[in-house]
């Protein structure tokens, strides 16, 4: 009995020391911001929920509902990347070390860290759950406010799902390939298919076992409220839609059964499954089973096997330097670039460079321009967690103090790094440039140009900015998948898509370039002057 | 050469302050700062390493006040911090090849350069291999190597031999000493026995402020004839420990050997000692800890 105390007050306090670590942090701030406006657009209409052309009644159900939806879309994804940094953070502070000279187990470790993920999840649901309430109040179709019917659906089906996803984060950062940002632009395609695997289901009037987000639950109750043939169902949530449905109907929520309840709440079960496999594949901090590139690049040497593999030392004088004949520094902005270009590109293998050729080889060979469109969309998604570490990399590595006391840090290593970024475009979508140059569609050519140079900028930015490379992992993800990967002109800034030279689009991502490269240079001042 | 620190305060919130109103003037030599943790020696580092501002005050580098014209003081910097970090894909060779570009060298000098502060650190055998792979004394030397990149004429360095074996740390008390010439070396410790050798000024922090400044024997011969040594029984050393400033004690078979900083002598059997730059320091410690207002 005692044990089991010792182990729920170590829990207790391994998630409770977690959460207020996370929850004093800038980036739970901002995702909390998120949720109190995406709380505000739903309260004051501008999110709406719809089928066909109608919507519910604005009940205590028909919120609950749509709350409930709109949590498990938005923080699914952007709550996996607030979370998926507890184990690493403990990695990069060297706390863990510490940890993992304590008896604790690695179960209760995992454990502890999944319930710090999923409370602060539960924070931001909470958040959406109050606006919620708000929102019924401020609509005053339905005066009467049901908690039941507007806390169910958090409880049920938001609440299962938020477990979920705190278990895959941590399940994520404790599989060594998946830690990085490969795992962070992975989640999106998974959270993706896993997103619409049900809705498709759905759609067909088919049950899915897959819908741990719950949204069938919902949709497939609503759909028989609203009395519409199967052919005629359609449904949509939007943001900033201020158009008003056609019509209204009553919907008074979804009819719990034990079944329903025992799925909903089989989910927690798989989440715990999930985090018992993390705690299975935990390393528990030991830096042998890291597999960096450092293991790889000295395959059985320890750092102490390599201090004792170098020849003793015979003298405690060193011998003399050289006094340097100029110390005046001479610029030498090829020199930087270059070393720049370097740093960037160690480490990659040579079937990196294969997979680069390739595209060049297939942009160029290709007849179609809808099909090189989507070539140069994957040769240029194919570099993105190089691009993720520029203006990140000096904070990452600590050598910000080193870089930062050289000469002209803003005027000639930033210039640098942003090139080193730019070379790194062109040369990965060299096949789709020159081809352009080889037809003479100039304009073509400048909106590709365009492309180049706005990726980098963008990778910069964030990067300066949010000393991470995450953020530019999800903001590009998102932004290659909606715009160039879809077709959208207006999210094309790889000026990818055909005849988009034609429009305005390029010169907008030239402005936004712009905008975003002074940006950089203020973040960067920034960094130096605290 | 003159680098000179006017009124330079640095505050972090608002009541915490790192360093309250210093004032330093240096010239060639080797300037060691001494201080307990927390006394601000790396927040004044940082400041002249124009890695961040003063809060009030400026500091002069011939004349150029630093924060409106970094890059003065920068072209002519090395500077190593006391917490840094490597690429760890790079190798030791290629690492430096990019600080070296970084700090503007020309590629002739600066493999020549490399090459020789590679054998200077002791790291020659193992340019080739990836920095991942080097332990933290590696890294530091590593760090050194960069720091003395462009021959600087300011050369600053926070707790330098940290992590460093004790013949390597001997082997960088002796190189420093070389260097010294004709720039400004600014080594901070915590470990007096570090600088006692090479020192030619000695500048003691404590809270943010400046304690004493000037060369190792002035701060000796403040303390003339407050130094004493004491065989005392074991039984009685907690005691002597309450009521007196022990500099060092050794256990030996006749009872415990003591130093005593006391401007008193501390009893009968006590004997005048030859006072060390380590008996100067917490004498000196000890006079603000006590005048400090409680």
């Amino acid at each position: 009995m005692s044990k089991t105390n010792d182990r729920i007050r170590i829990l207790y306090h391994l998630a409770r020391a977690d959460f207020l670590e996370r929850v004093r942090r800038y980036s739970f701030v901002l995702t909390m911001g998120i949720s109190i406006y995406l709380g505000y657009a739903a309260a004051t209409g501008q999110l709406e929920m719809r089928v066909g052309d109608s919507r519910g009644v604005f009940n205590s159900a028909w919120i609950g509902g749509l709350m409930a939806l709109v949590c498990s879309t938005f923080l699914s994804l952007a709550g996996f990347y607030v979370v998926k940094n507890t184990i690493e953070r403990d990695r990069l502070t060297r706390v863990g070390e510490i940890l993992a000279s304590t008896p604790m187990s690695k179960t209760l470790y995992v454990m502890g860290k999944v319930l710090s993920n999923f409370l602060v999840l539960a924070a931001m649901v909470v958040i959406l759950a109050i606006s919620g309430i708000i929102m019924q109040v401020w609509h005053a179709e339905a005066p009467r406010v049901d908690l039941w019917k507007l806390l169910g659906p958090f409880l049920l089906i938001v609440l299962p799902a938020m477990a979920l996803v705190a278990a895959v984060a941590v399940l994520f950062e404790t599989i060594p390939g998946l830690r990085g940002g490969f795992g962070n632009v992975l989640y999106f395609f998974v959270w993706s298919v896993a997103l619409a695997t049900p809705i498709i289901a759905s759609e067909n009037n088919r049950s899915s076992l897959f819908d741990w987000a719950g949204l069938s639950v919902i949709w497939s109750s609503i759909g028989s409220a609203a009395k519409l043939p199967a052919n005629q169902f359609s449904f949509s949530l939007s943001i900033g839609n201020q158009a008003h449905a056609g019509s209204t109907f009553q919907w008074n929520g979804v009819q719990w059964t034990p079944e329903l309840i025992l799925a909903r709440l089989s989910w927690i079960a798989v989440a715990l499954a999930l985090a018992l496999l993390a705690a299975l594949l935990f390393d528990r901090f030991d830096p042998s089973k890291e597999r960096s590139q450092r293991a790889i690049s000295t395959p059985a040497d320890s750092p102490v096997e390599l201090a004792e593999n170098l020849p003793p030392r015979t003298s405690i004088h060193a011998p003399p330097l050289t006094p340097l004949a100029n110390r005046q520094s001479h610029f030498r902005f090829g020199a930087i670039l270059l070393a720049e270009l370097r740093l960037m590109l160690k480490g990659q293998k040579w079937w990196w460079y294969a997979v680069v050729a390739g595209f060049i080889v297939a942009c160029a060979a290709t007849p179609s321009a809808s099909g090189r469109g989507m070539l140069l969309a994957c040769a240029w998604f194919w570099p993105v967690l190089i691009w993720s570490k520029m203006g990140v990399r000096e904070t990452r590595d600590q050598t910000s103090q080193l870089i930062f006391s050289a000469p002209h840090p803003i005027a000639r290593q930033l210039p640098a790094v942003w090139l080193a970024g730019v070379g790194l475009a062109l040369l990965t979508g060299s096949g789709f440039g020159g081809r352009l140059l080889f037809t003479g569609n100039w304009r073509g050519l400048l909106a590709w140009l365009i492309g180049a140079l706005f990726i980098p900028t963008l990778a910069l930015t964030l990067g300066v900015w949010s000393g991470s490379s995450k953020l530019f992992e999800i903001v590009y993800t998102l932004l290659w998948y909606v715009g160039p990967m879809h077709a959208t002109l207006q999210l094309d800034f790889m000026g990818s898509a055909p005849g988009i030279e034609s429009t305005r689009v390029p010169a907008f991502y030239l402005a936004c370039a712009a905008a975003m490269a002074a940006i950089a240079i203020l973040g960067r001042k920034r960094q130096l002057q605290t | 050469m003159k680098l000179a620190i006017d009124g330079v305060s640095k505050q972090y919130a608002k009541k915490l302050w790192g360093l309250r109103d210093l004032r330093l003037e240096l010239g060639p030599g080797v300037v060691g700062l001494l201080g307990p943790n927390g006394a601000g020696k790396s927040t004044l580092m940082r400041i002249i390493a124009t890695v961040t501002r003063a809060t009030e005050g400026r500091v002069l580098w011939n004349d150029h006040d630093i924060a409106r014209s970094p890059d003065t003081l920068r072209a002519v910097l090395g500077y190593l911090p006391q917490d840094f970090g490597v690429y760890p894909h790079l190798t030791a060779i290629e690492f430096l090849e990019y600080m070296a570009a970084v700090k503007g060298l020309d590629a002739r000098s600066a493999r020549q350069r490399i090459d020789e502060l590679l054998a200077v650190v002791n790291l020659a055998e193992a340019r080739d291999r990836s920095l991942g792979g080097f332990s933290g004394g590696m890294k530091q030397r590593v760090g050194i190597a960069q720091a003395l990149l462009n021959d600087p004429e300011v050369l600053i360095v926070d707790e330098p031999t940290a992590g460093l074996d004790p013949e390597e740390r001997a082997r960088f008390r002796n190189l420093l000493s070389e260097l010294s010439g004709e720039r400004i070396v600014i080594f901070s410790t915590h470990i007096v026995s570090d600088i006692e050798a090479i020192a030619t000024d000695i500048a003691i922090l404590s809270g943010g402020r400046l304690l004493a400044h000037g060369a190792p024997e002035d701060l000796l011969r403040a303390v003339e004839g407050k130094v004493w040594e004491l065989v005392i029984p074991s039984a009685e050393m907690s005691a002597a420990k309450q009521q007196f400033l022990i500099s060092t004690s050794v256990r030996r078979t006749d009872g415990v050997h003591v130093r005593i900083v006391a401007a008193e002598n501390p009893g009968a059997r006590a004997v005048p000692a030859t006072p060390t730059l380590e008996d100067a320091y917490l004498h000196c410690i000890s006079n603000q800890r006590t005048s400090a207002p409680q």
